[in-house]
């Protein structure tokens, strides 16, 4: 199985299970990692993928890194190789009326490059 | 120098001992504290039971750390409550593995909170639904979350079978007495409309026949004049007597109560660890103040 696919089961799995009271009124954020990327992506509890909004990248002591924007299909990528990841990754989305994050912890970030 | 080196290899020594000793203990995170009491009753001292969560955070609410989820992620059992309690599981990857959400089979039971009416993007107006999350304060469930958390001990061979067996014999029979008690001290509750400063309550009311409606005011807080409006507005609609206070509020703010004629109670829904530093002292102490607010509102 490609990454891509394991990537959208792991973020369907993700859709599927989340209780129903966390996905009340709520931006969903995602992000997986391989080891070249961290791929974000960024929904509504609805479906709708978020078209616009503000992505920042902050390390584990939560001094930020990078900015980007979500692309149109609601997903951002960050090239490892431009950030220092030594303490993992926080990452925040905001569309502006709504703000949500993921995070990666260096653990994660080593068992996907991994497997 | 022969002795320097000597020094260090006692240091090195003892410090692996040490850590091998540290990784010997389980350990076992928890989401919230009436989980922590649970897992504490359970596993008896057979097992490091962690709930990461500092004193003065709400715990459906907190934001981890990285280093946080890390240490969560490295748990030999990591406790879940589930009907969306403790919104940062949802925001991290966790083990499935190492992972019991204790909930999970009551869903039948589970609770939904009103309808969330609001609208973004290009996506129109449109509603959420949300779960009511305290569920242990139906002690019913508390007792079947209890026992999903025996079983997941179990299964991963953190503590021996039978003193877990035992224990939980012992704790579902506290729960049940409580139970018990709580349904005959709130005999004169019913009828009695209440007020919460916080909607934590929906499954006492349910479980216990409690008129509650909520609020949404913070913890320990003075209200606002505006909150107080709405206070008095709540309180005309459903003819309340009783308000309750998930933590003690100023003196200031009950004197405001009592002002419209409400009775306060504190009733701490043990989400966060409360004084007394007991689950089933804290709730029945919870249960009395109820009951001895209602009591003064027959004596108005």
């Amino acid at each position: 199985m490609d990454r891509p696919v394991i990537r959208f089961l792991v973020f369907a799995a993700a859709f599927a299970t989340a209780p129903l009271g966390a996905m009340a009124h709520q931006l969903i954020v995602f992000a997986s990692v391989d080891c070249e990327d961290v791929t974000v992506e960024a929904k509504f509890s609805n479906g709708n993928a978020a078209r616009e909004g503000e992505v920042r990248v902050m390390d584990g002591e939560n001094t930020l890194l990078t900015t980007l924007s979500l692309q149109e299909d609601g997903t951002a990528i960050i090239p490892l190789e431009t950030v220092d990841h030594a303490s993992g990754l926080v990452i925040e989305v905001d569309t502006g009326s709504h703000d949500n994050y993921w995070l990666l912890t260096p653990d994660d970030i080593a068992r996907n490059c991994r497997s | 120098m022969r002795r320097f080196g000597f020094a260090l290899t006692a240091i090195y020594a003892l410090t692996a001992s040490g850590e091998a000793l540290a990784q010997e203990t389980p350990r076992v995170v928890t989401v919230n504290y009436a989980l922590q009491y649970m897992a504490e009753r359970l596993l008896d001292g057979d097992a490091e039971v962690v709930f990461p969560v500092p004193d003065d955070v709400d715990p459906s609410f907190w934001r981890p750390s990285i280093a946080d989820i890390s240490a969560i992620q490295s748990a030999d059992l990591i406790v879940l409550n589930g009907a969306g309690f403790a919104s940062w599981v949802d925001r991290v990857s966790l083990p499935r593995s190492k992972t019991v959400t204790t909930a999970a089979g009551l869903a039948e039971r589970f609770i939904i909170t009103e309808t969330i009416t609001h609208s973004h993007g290009d996506g129109g107006e449109h509603a959420h639904e949300g779960l009511a999350a305290y569920t242990w304060l139906d002690l019913t469930m508390a007792a079947a979350q209890a026992e999903a958390m025996a079983d997941a001990i179990t299964a991963r061979d953190l503590a021996a079978p039978d003193g877990v067996a035992e224990r939980l014999t012992d704790l579902l029979a506290d729960f049940e007495q409580l139970d018990r008690d709580t349904r005959t001290r709130l005999a004169n509750a019913q009828g009695v409309a209440m007020i919460a400063t916080h909607p934590r309550y929906q499954y006492l009311a349910r479980r216990y026949a409690l008129d509650i409606n909520a609020l949404e005011w913070e913890a320990g807080a003075m209200p606002t004049p505006a909150q107080l409006d709405a206070l008095d507005t709540l309180a005309a609609e459903t003819g309340a007597g009783v308000i309750i206070w998930e933590a003690a509020p100023p003196p200031e703010a009950i004197a405001a109560a009592a002002e419209r004629g409400l009775q306060s109670a504190v009733f701490p829904p043990l989400a966060q660890i409360a004084e007394p530093r007991d689950f089933v002292a804290a709730f029945s102490a919870g249960v009395d103040a109820i009951s001895n607010a209602v009591d003064m509102t027959e004596d108005d």
